[in-house]
């Protein structure tokens, strides 16, 4: 444990050095604060507009700075060689992969919470408190960041930051159609087709899955078991992936 | 008696490039070193020292043979508890001030905060950094640097020391120091197992030592035959190097 919290500390505050990551926040920010903008320029329920574009810009910026961070979260350690000094500590490498994940949910949890603070503020100020599910969106988000940062981490592990990030661009793009792979698989009519649809939508991850923006946006209330179906989904699969890049970093030699 | 270091027929393959091509970095290595001994590892550039040292620090696995420390498998991590290590050229996380760092190693070597404490007093003091303590690594010399990394294979008292190549890159007053550090852990009762190319120092240092070509173990044995038979280190090592065959560099001994 106390491995495990030493390298997620470390991995935080080397994180939080990286200017890149505040230019992204700011941007972010800015984004939330101008999608009172959005006010002006829209016709009809103008505080679901805001709500929306405000939460988009979170979303879309917290994964970026996700795949930002996690694509070079191992190979950095490998390229400045401080890995060689900490895996020759009695420390599995299993711990390792761990720990430099921990610390990157850690980051992204501030950033996450910062946003989610600038976002409170600008909305009360603008329309009132936002409703409870906005919250629970937020909190899902989280989960849903959880898991690309597992894959991040699991293509960090075997290649550098340039292969990875296409790799992990790759799963995000394809995790956010998922459901359109199954659409297409069920209306093909070739068997084989429709199989392999449908073998790929089970393999590869659903993003969407852990969206829940639309019920946020117009303050409707999720019911307790899709939250708990998520929360399963998201540990499971986040797992699984985390297995996978400690399984592959394991038989890593070092250069 | 468990021996420090144990290889028994240890190898290391690596493949390499888009056809996976065979490079044999080390070949059916057999050697023990013994608790409290000092153990030079001479060879010369591409040898197999470095993979060596990188199988027991945890950071390669070996394709074939055995590696022990303290009779533990090198691949359980448990083996490197009482293992301290120094790579050849020691990258830190240069934000860090050199009692951060070691702090960070400390906590990696489980050993308990208060110690980590005392034991880095003792270690600046004694590579002579306690003034520069706080100031970040960035601002350190390369030598100044491989004190930090002494201090940080040192710092959880391990019974076996590792180094590789410790006196690089240091000027005279740096390689004394670390000379004296090294007779220190023997007489401490620890064992240290390191490599250079200066042959001086092994000479002057070194019960036992290893020389190693093409990966291949070439020849063993306590440094006073070897200066007996041949005048010095240098001769014993050069002629073993006439005497071994040329090596293609394409299939061995190229990645160490």
């Amino acid at each position: 444990m106390k491995q495990l919290t030493s390298l997620a500390l470390h991995t935080f505050q080397e994180a939080v050095r990286d200017r890149i990551l505040y230019s992204i926040l700011v941007f972010a920010l800015v984004l939330v604060v101008g999608s009172l903008a959005a006010e002006q320029i829209t016709i009809g329920d103008q505080a679901k507009v805001v709500r929306s574009f405000a939460q988009s810009s979170i979303d879309i910026f917290a994964s970026l700075i996700a795949m930002f961070l996690g694509v070079s979260l191992v190979y950095k350690e490998l390229d400045s060689r401080t890995a060689y000094t900490i895996l020759s500590r009695p420390l599995p490498r299993s711990r390792f992969v761990l720990g430099k994940y921990l610390g990157l949910v850690l980051t992204l949890g501030v950033q996450v919470a910062i946003m989610v603070v600038v976002y409170t503020v600008v909305m009360t100020l603008s329309q009132g408190l936002p409703p409870g599910v906005v919250y629970l969106s937020f909190g899902l988000l989280m989960l849903e960041l959880m898991l690309l940062t597992a894959w991040a981490t699991l293509f960090s592990c075997y290649s550098g930051p340039t292969t990875a990030s296409f790799f992990t661009l790759a799963i995000f793009t394809i995790g956010h159609l998922a459901d359109d792979i199954w659409t297409f698989g069920s209306a093909a009519e070739s068997e084989v087709v429709q199989q392999t649809a449908r073998a790929l939508y089970w393999c590869l991850p659903n993003f969407e899955f852990f969206s829940i923006r639309t019920q946020a946006v117009h303050g409707v209330p999720v019911g307790l078991d899709r939250v708990i179906e998520v929360m399963a989904y998201g540990a499971g699969y986040t797992t699984v992936v985390l297995a996978a890049a400690v399984l592959v970093f394991q038989r890593r030699d070092l250069k | 008696m468990i021996p420090a270091v144990e290889f028994v027929g240890t190898g290391k393959v690596y493949r390499t490039g888009f056809f996976m091509r065979r490079i044999e970095a080390l070949r059916d290595l057999t050697l023990r070193v013994e608790p409290g001994e000092i153990f030079g590892f001479i060879g010369p550039n591409g040898a197999g020292k470095t993979t060596t040292i990188k199988i027991l620090a945890g950071l390669h696995e070996s394709t074939s043979g055995e590696a022990r420390i303290f009779g533990v498998d090198h691949r359980d991590p448990k083996a490197r508890s009482r293992m301290g290590f120094l790579p050849e050229r020691p990258y830190f996380y240069l934000h860090l001030t050199a009692r951060e760092v070691l702090r960070f190693y400390g906590q990696l070597s489980l050993v308990p905060d208060d110690v980590i404490a005392r034991r880095t007093g003792e270690l600046l003091e004694r590579v002579e950094l306690s003034r520069f303590a706080d100031v970040p690594l960035r601002k350190y010399s390369k030598g100044m640097l491989q004190r930090v990394g002494l201090c940080q294979a040192l710092l959880h008292d391990p019974d076996l020391v590792v180094l590789d190549e410790p006196m690089s890159g240091l000027d005279p007053m740096g390689r004394a120091l670390v000379s004296s550090l090294i007779r220190e852990e023997q007489e401490a009762g620890r064992t240290v197992f390191f490599s250079s190319h200066i042959l001086h120092d092994v000479e002057t240092l070194c019960d036992r030592v290893a020389i190693i070509i093409g990966g291949q173990l070439r020849a063993l044995g306590a440094v006073e035959a070897l200066v007996a038979e041949h005048g010095n280190l240098e001769e014993a090592f050069l002629s073993e190097v006439d005497r071994s065959t040329p090596v293609d560099p394409k299939t061995l001994g190229v990645m160490a």
